[in-house]
């Protein structure tokens, strides 16, 4: 009853009702957003660099050859030769090196070559089909197997580069042999294929300078009917980047003074370079939530106003529940509750709204970075910590007009009204 | 039935209150008069228990509610004294029926709500029951809070000044309704007034000096 009574009053001063609500839900809106963002990006972040240590790959930002090679969504600082990385994947120290080449894309999602090593690195298993063995067979992953509806058996040509506007390479044709399972991880939204592959579609090229980029058309078989398959043996080639593990503590950190001083490479730590991204992060990321909070302490200014203006108004309300037997505590309850229940609906809006804002911003992320964001998520931990929060701050503010309410003089009060 | 005893009171060392001893039966009217600044409202409100005289008793049916402590005075107030003032207070944001059941859930945990229609019924507002409060007139709000004070059957009706503020033809019929309800509910009825148009119909009264 006391409950239904406070629900009234606050429903009966709509309006700053709702600015009150307003304010609180379009900050916990923001701090939820944040908090989940903040975790899932840190756990996609973190767990695609499990088991690399160093990651060897053309001189140039060693930030953007961490992003490209082990997540996918920046462009490679180079090409490396191949035969000089194998030294370094050879070595002793190196407990397992698999090496990536990047060739085309296909509709927007990567062509990677690289060896079976990829897949089991990142718990892969193959929900359907086998692995690729021959050249320009590939396995899916299972979010572009899904988005494109690839089968195993499809056939399709990639197109040149990172961008699906590129040239059409149509002398051959990559034929789907295996469907990856699901992982959270990038081998999600990447085409996986041999290494040769990625060097025998580029190949013709080499031997062709005079090709224009654009717009040559092969007749189909016309002159590659007689090519030899090419094989990771094939001496001077060039590859992208490669993912080392490595067995020595010691070599992890010499390595990468000792490589780029040495050869024409650079070998950098993922874990190093995405701590310093998070650092970067992190100021922008602290900046919206003191935003947030500074927010929802206006609200809870708001909230403070609304009720003691309106305790005003309502002394004589207050005074005739004590005739009619309320007790001090009851009043005290009644305003107590009436700034909890505006609390409690802002948080349960804001959460609503956090994770629409959350799935739309996971939208445009996956389309942009093949990143997505999963809105169904509870922390309860960090989300129970903001409800407590939210529900201290209607506490604060309810704190000065309750206890009026609960010192009001019922005498005084009815012999002025 | 209420009755007092050498009721003393002071808001300042200056002033200092006496009350006359009363007594009053149930189903009887008790009229308290006298001119502004005389303490008629406040001998009210010690009646009601709003604040404690600095001396003697207040004995509403055998219980002396000077020496109930606040919390039981709260409740007591709610269960057996009815009190009507000058000017109609309602919870604006609830309706004139949810006002009532209100006053009788604070006092007994009930809603009660077949014997606030009733109510509303004898008083001959039982359309109005689910309108706010700030859309009855003046007349119906006054007997909205009759209809309340009533509504937990209690030993004692208070009305401070219930008249005062309605015309003629309003002001007869609340005194008659106050009368007629409190003899069918057994309470005893206690009207603080200068109102004249009061003050001539009953015989019973005490004159504040």
């Amino acid at each position: 009853m006391i409950t239904k009574l406070a629900w009234k009053n606050i429903w009966f001063k709509p309006l700053s009702t709702i600015l009150s609500v307003i304010l609180l839900t379009s900050s916990v809106a923001i701090i939820t957003t944040l908090i989940l963002v903040e975790k899932q990006f840190e756990e996609k972040f973190a767990s695609n660099i499990e088991d690399v240590d160093l990651v060897l790959g053309a001189q140039g930002s060693p930030l953007q050859l961490i992003l490209s090679s082990v997540y996918q969504v920046d462009a490679p600082t180079g090409n490396i030769n191949y035969d000089s990385a194998k030294v370094w994947m050879e070595h002793p120290f190196v407990e397992k090196a698999i090496p990536l080449a990047f060739g085309d894309n296909y509709r927007g999602y990567k062509i990677l070559g690289t060896t079976h090593d990829y897949l089991t690195k990142y718990k892969a298993k193959l929900a359907e089909g086998k692995l690729f063995e021959k050249n320009f067979e590939v396995v899916v992953g299972s979010e572009i197997a899904q988005k494109l509806s690839l089968k195993v058996d499809d056939k399709f040509f990639g197109s040149h580069g990172d961008a699906a506007e590129g040239e059409v390479h149509d002398q051959y044709a990559y034929k789907i042999v295996g469907i990856a399972n699901p992982t959270g991880k990038v081998v999600d939204n990447l085409i996986l294929c041999t290494i040769p592959s990625v060097w025998q579609m580029h190949h013709h090229h080499d031997e062709n300078p005079a090709h224009g980029e654009e717009g040559h058309i092969h007749e189909e078989g016309e002159v590659h009917q007689e090519e030899v398959d090419m094989t990771l043996d094939e001496p001077n080639m060039e590859i992208t980047a490669v993912l080392l593990k490595i067995r020595n503590q010691m070599a992890k950190l010499t390595w990468q003074r000792v490589i780029p001083q040495n050869t024409k490479m650079q070998a950098v730590s993922p874990a190093f370079e995405i701590n310093r991204l998070f650092g970067l992060f992190g100021i922008g990321v602290t900046a919206l939530q003191y935003l947030a909070y500074g927010i929802m302490l206006i609200s809870g200014i708001s909230i403070f106003i609304a009720l003691f203006n309106t305790l005003k108004e309502r002394k004589s309300e207050f005074a005739l529940l004590r005739v009619n037997g309320a007790g001090r505590f009851q009043l005290l309850k009644v305003v107590m509750i009436e700034s909890l229940l505006l609390c409690v609906v802002g948080f349960i809006f804001g959460t609503i709204l956090g994770r629409i804002a959350l799935s739309l911003l996971s939208n445009s992320s996956e389309e942009d970075f093949k990143m997505s964001f999963n809105p169904y998520e509870f922390l309860w931990q960090k989300e129970g910590t903001l409800f407590l929060v939210t529900i201290f701050v209607g506490f604060i503010a309810a704190l000065i007009p309750a206890i009026k309410a609960y010192n009001l003089n019922i005498s005084k009060t009815l012999a002025n009204a | 039935m209420i009755s007092t005893k050498n009721i003393r009171f002071s808001y300042s060392k200056e002033q200092e209150f006496i009350f006359p001893d009363l007594y009053c039966e149930a189903g009887n009217t008790l009229l308290i008069t006298g001119d502004s600044g005389k303490g008629k409202t406040t001998y009210l409100h010690i009646l009601a228990g709003f604040f404690k005289p600095s001396k003697g008793e207040v004995e509403i049916d055998k219980t002396n509610i000077v020496s109930l402590t606040e919390q039981a005075t709260d409740k007591f107030r709610g269960k057996h004294i009815g009190v009507v003032f000058q000017k109609s207070h309602f919870i604006a944001a609830l309706t004139v029926l949810e006002n009532l059941e209100m006053a009788s859930w604070l006092a007994t945990g009930k809603k009660h709500t077949k014997r606030a229609k009733k109510l509303l019924e004898q008083l001959g507002i039982e359309n109005q029951a689910s309108k706010l409060p700030s859309q009855l007139s003046i007349g119906q709000q006054q007997r909205v809070s009759i209809a309340r004070a009533l509504l937990n059957e209690p030993k004692v009706l208070l009305a401070d000044e219930p008249t005062s503020s309605l015309d003629d033809k309003n002001a007869e019929k609340v005194i008659e309704l106050l009368t007629s309800l409190s003899i069918e509910y057994k309470a005893s009825l206690i009207i603080v007034t200068h109102d004249s148009r009061i003050t001539k119909k009953f015989i019973n009264k005490i004159t504040l000096v």
